[in-house]
Parts: C-alpha cells; sequence; structure tokens
C-alpha cells in the first residue's frame, strides 16, 4: 500500500509579524520531520498572517525574502507554503508554493478570492486561472487554497488532471456552526472526486477575529480520519493511503463519466446566467 | 430557525475565544492588564468573570455607585462577585463629580438637561475608568452587548468608551446563558436588566419590549437578514414594534463607529486606509 505521512502546521499566524511567522513555520518543519513527515503543509498566506489588511502590499518583498528562507529549509521532503506572490507587473496573488529540496517546483494562484463580510481579498490580489497538479515523487497533487473548495470546478479540474490527494490551505475564521460548514464542503468534494483531502487551517485570535483551526484528513471514502483542534495551534499527523481512491474508483461512476457534452452545456449555461442584461 | 441559544456543547468554545481575545489584545497593545467598569449587573459580571480568566491577578474592577440611585442590592451583588472571583476593586461614588459637573451647563430645557445628565452619569465612570488604565498601563474592557450596540442603548463616550468590547457580538439572552455557564450565581444573571440611570430604571421598561422579544427581532433582522414584514410574520409581531427596533438599529449606526471624517486625500483615514490593531 502506498502510503505518505503528511503534518499539518495549525499556526496561529500573528499579523503582519513574518520574523515571527517565519520562525514558527520553521520550527514546524522541523517538527515534522522529526517525526517523518513526507509532505508539509502551512496555512493560507503563513509568511504574512491572514487578515493582516493593508500591510499585504507593505510587505510582499519582505514575504518573499520569508519565502526563501524557509525554502532553503526544505530538504528531501516536501513544503506547501501559504505565501504573497508578486509577479514581474506588479500585481500580487494569494499563493501557494510547492516547495521541494530547496527550491519552488510548483506555485497555485487562488482562483475565488473572497470579498463579503469580514473578506477583503480583491482589494490586494488579483485571481488565479489555472487549477494545475503537481508531480511529486508520491503521485501528482492538487492544491487549493481555502474559498476554491467551496467551488466544485476547481477541485473537479484536478481531479481530472490526476490529482491523488488535494490539499486545502485555508485561514478560516470561527463562526457559529462554521466547523459543520467546513466538514461538509470538504466531505462533499471527497464524494464528487472520490479523492482523499487534506485541509490545513490557521488557528489562534487576533484584532477580535478567532480562526477555526480543525485543520483534518478525510480519506477517499469522505470519513475524517483525524482532526486538528478547534482554534488552538495544533500539529496534526497522519498517513495518507494512495492507492484506496483507485479500488474505490473501480465500480464507482462519479468521475469517470463526466461528459464533455455536459461540461459544455454548463459554460453554455453559466455564459447565459453571466449575459443575463436583457432580460428581466 | 431562529436560534439563539447556543447548544450546550458550543459554551465552552464561546467562554475560550473570548478568553483568548482579551489576552491577546492586552499582550499586543503592551498593556499590563485590564479595568471593567463593575455595577454587579450580568454584563460586567460576565465580562470581569472573562477578564479574571484572561489575566488573572492583572484586573481590577471598579464599583462606582451613584448614592440614591445605585440599588443595594447591586452593590452587594457587586462585592459578593469581587470576593468570590478574588479581583482587585475600587468603590468610587459618582455623585460629587456628576452634580460639580451638572453646574457647567449654562443654558438648555430642563428636559435637555436632565437628558445630558443620565449621560453624564456614565461618561463620568468613563472617565474614572481611563485613570485608571492610563495610571496602571491597563486596557478599558468594555461591558456591551450586541442588543445594546445595535439598539444604539448606551451612552457614547461613556458606557459605550473602551478598548475591545469581549461580549459585543453576545445577544442579552444568550450573555445571560454564558454567564450562567460560567457559574454566576443566579441572583446575578435573573436579576432584572438596568442601566442604573435614574431610581427604579429597567431597561425593558425604557426600551418598551422584553429582552427575549428584543433579541428575536433583532436576530431574523440582522443574522437572518429578514425584513421589518418577514420579521413581523415570523415571530407574530406587531410589524410596528419590529419596525421601530429596526429604525433604533439604523438610527444608532454612529454610536458603532468612530466619528466620520470629511474625506480630502486619498487616503482618507476612516475610509481607504485598512490595517489591523493588533499587528508585529
Amino acid at each position: 500500500m502506498k502510503k505518505v505521512k503528511v503534518a499539518l502546521l495549525q499556526l496561529s499566524t500573528r499579523l503582519g509579524a513574518i520574523e515571527e511567522n517565519t520562525k514558527k513555520i520553521i520550527r514546524g518543519i522541523e517538527r515534522a520531520r522529526k517525526k517523518g513527515a513526507n509532505i508539509v503543509v502551512t496555512p493560507e498566506l503563513a509568511t504574512l498572517g491572514y487578515g493582516s489588511g493593508d500591510i499585504y502590499l507593505d510587505k510582499v518583498s519582505e514575504n518573499l525574502k520569508a519565502v526563501e528562507k524557509i525554502k532553503n529549509k526544505v530538504g528531501d521532503f516536501y513544503l506547501i507554503l501559504g505565501y504573497v506572490e508578486g509577479d514581474n507587473k506588479g500585481f500580487f496573488y494569494n499563493s501557494a508554493a510547492l516547495i521541494h529540496k530547496k527550491k519552488i517546483i510548483g506555485n497555485y494562484r487562488k482562483v475565488q478570492l473572497v470579498n463579503y463580510r469580514i473578506f477583503d481579498e480583491k482589494r490586494y490580489f488579483k485571481p488565479g486561472n489555472k487549477m494545475p497538479v503537481f508531480e511529486t515523487k508520491f503521485g501528482k497533487i492538487g492544491i487549493l487554497i481555502c474559498e476554491d473548495v467551496w467551488f466544485p470546478e476547481p477541485p473537479r479540474a484536478m481531479a481530472l488532471r490526476g490529482a491523488g490527494v488535494l490539499f486545502v490551505i485555508g485561514a478560516s475564521p470561527y463562526e457559529r456552526g462554521k466547523d459543520n460548514v467546513w466538514v461538509n464542503y470538504l466531505r462533499q468534494r471527497v464524494y464528487d472526486n472520490i479523492l482523499p483531502v487534506v485541509f490545513c487551517n490557521q488557528a489562534g485570535c487576533q484584532d477580535g477575529v478567532t480562526y477555526l483551526g480543525l485543520s483534518m484528513y478525510i480519506n477517499a471514502q469522505g470519513e475524517i480520519v483525524k482532526k486538528g483542534k478547534l482554534t488552538e495551534e495544533d500539529m496534526v499527523i497522519f498517513n495518507i493511503d494512495l492507492d484506496e481512491y483507485k479500488r474505490l474508483r473501480r465500480r464507482d461512476i462519479r468521475l469517470r463519466e463526466v461528459r464533455k457534452k455536459v461540461l459544455e452545456d454548463l459554460v453554455k449555461a453559466f455564459e447565459e446566467m453571466t449575459d443575463d442584461t436583457h432580460s428581466i | 430557525m431562529i436560534h439563539i441559544q447556543f447548544d450546550r456543547e458550543e459554551l465552552p468554545l464561546i467562554e475560550k475565544i473570548i478568553v483568548e481575545s482579551i489576552k491577546t489584545r492586552v499582550k499586543k497593545s503592551g498593556a499590563k492588564g485590564g479595568v471593567v467598569a463593575f455595577s454587579g449587573g450580568v454584563d460586567s459580571s460576565l465580562v470581569l468573570h472573562l477578564a479574571k480568566k484572561a489575566l488573572g491577578k492583572n484586573i481590577i474592577a471598579l464599583i462606582m455607585p451613584e448614592r440614591g440611585v445605585t440599588p443595594e442590592k447591586d452593590l452587594k451583588d457587586a462585592f459578593k462577585l469581587v470576593k468570590r472571583l478574588k479581583v482587585d476593586f475600587d468603590v468610587l461614588e459618582i455623585n460629587e463629580f456628576v452634580k460639580n459637573f451638572s453646574k457647567v451647563l449654562k443654558r438648555g430645557t430642563k428636559k435637555g438637561k436632565e437628558y445630558s445628565i443620565y449621560n453624564l452619569k456614565p461618561r463620568v465612570r468613563m472617565i474614572i475608568n481611563y485613570m485608571y488604565a492610563n495610571t496602571l498601563n491597563y486596557l478599558v474592557i468594555g461591558t456591551s452587548n450586541k442588543t445594546e450596540l445595535l439598539l444604539g442603548y448606551g451612552t457614547k463616550y461613556g458606557d459605550l468608551a473602551a478598548d475591545i468590547y469581549p461580549i459585543g457580538d453576545l445577544y442579552k439572552t444568550q450573555v445571560w446563558q454564558v454567564a450562567e455557564y460560567a457559574g454566576i450565581p443566579t441572583d446575578i444573571v435573573k436579576k432584572v436588566p438596568s442601566a442604573g440611570l435614574w431610581k427604579g430604571q429597567t431597561d425593558e421598561e425604557e426600551i418598551g419590549y422584553t429582552y427575549s422579544q428584543i433579541d428575536s427581532v433583532l436576530f431574523c433582522l440582522v443574522e437572518l437578514e429578514l425584513s421589518v414584514r418577514e420579521t413581523s410574520r415570523i415571530l407574530s409581531l406587531p410589524s410596528r414594534a419590529v419596525n421601530d427596533l429596526y429604525l433604533r438599529v439604523v438610527k444608532n449606526e454612529h454610536k458603532r463607529r468612530p466619528p466620520t471624517i470629511t474625506k480630502i486625500s486619498k487616503m482618507c483615514l476612516d475610509k481607504d486606509w485598512r490595517y489591523p490593531v493588533e499587528r508585529e
């Protein structure tokens, strides 16, 4: 049975405190490595701390230096790191880097930026448009950022591209009932695609907002195998069975029978919805 | 659908989140502790309990009765609780200050004067709060709840003046529930709520509705985002009553905001500039 050991660093990153956050991440990596983790995961925007407001804009280069520093600590294992990416046009992205042997071997830009209630990501970031999968020695993996997994399309695209597991990094605040919301969404994506899903969320309280924590691993059958603490820092370690989903797919049509004609009509339906200026 | 009350299993987490938020803010702001204006009512009792959990010895309860107005029972309750919680406290009667400040007024109708003097009392308490806070390098921990904040049932720069509102996202009926869970004595929890501005005043009489009615209405309008008409239908309350509360919410937005700044520059501080308070 092909297995991979994963460590989720459920950190309470502090707002704009790049040095402190970098130390926390590096310490987390070291602890995870001692426990034999092959893949280590941080929450969303971990270098800067989610909820940093206009500090995001002020500290992009400092955050990139932190990525460099963290990158150099990554040996023969994988790190999925949430950070602010800057492109050569002067635009910023809410991104995740996949780091291996001191190199960024993959980069993902959040496609579904969040702008309701306390969220204000479009003020700072440009959305990504690509839903790639990344080759690792454990097979292909997909990386998603928080709200991306509340939409069926990004996980589906990654499943179609052959991802054997989806990693979701998040910074989701606590509010009443939110724990169930997350379990439901994550599990739904597992059911949609018959794939294990891993969620690594921010924890801790700042500026009156408490992050939910509750990082978790849901296997391809939809069972919660491991769960992190609510709202507190934690390190969640578990093994993922990378063959299970293939066994489950033998007699299950959910991904196999996705039909092009249906997808084409879906795109058409979407265009009809977005071009409804003439309807009442 | 109208699920205002917490489930029993939610209560420990609610308490923990609030305690953590107090702890974090005090630490991040470089303060040494917290001041709580303590009336012996349920709101300030709960806040005192939470502050004690967060800050240990570094809190002071300021008991600020007005002779002739504050009921003996409130004072007794207050003394009982500070002793039980082992909280340091001072007792400061506000009569002299109120009397002297009242002399400042050189104009206005009798009714107008009376109104300003009702508001003067919480403002005197505010001055004392901040004198203590400055002297001890403490923060002022506010005791306003969500019901009061929504209705504007509080004095601007009086009892509403504080550095944080730890129970500001709890409706009054939820405060009762959390207070009960926290072990606040039943006679405090069950006491008829009063702002204590004049002898015999009760909140429910002054506002015109019971807290249970008010919270149901506010919950529908705010949390469920229902219209006045829908709210009145669902709760079987006259739409005039619902509308009355709705207008109070609307008219009191100013009490929930810092003063509006007239925009001149491209970076108006209350509109364009968005930095967190708790940062590196």
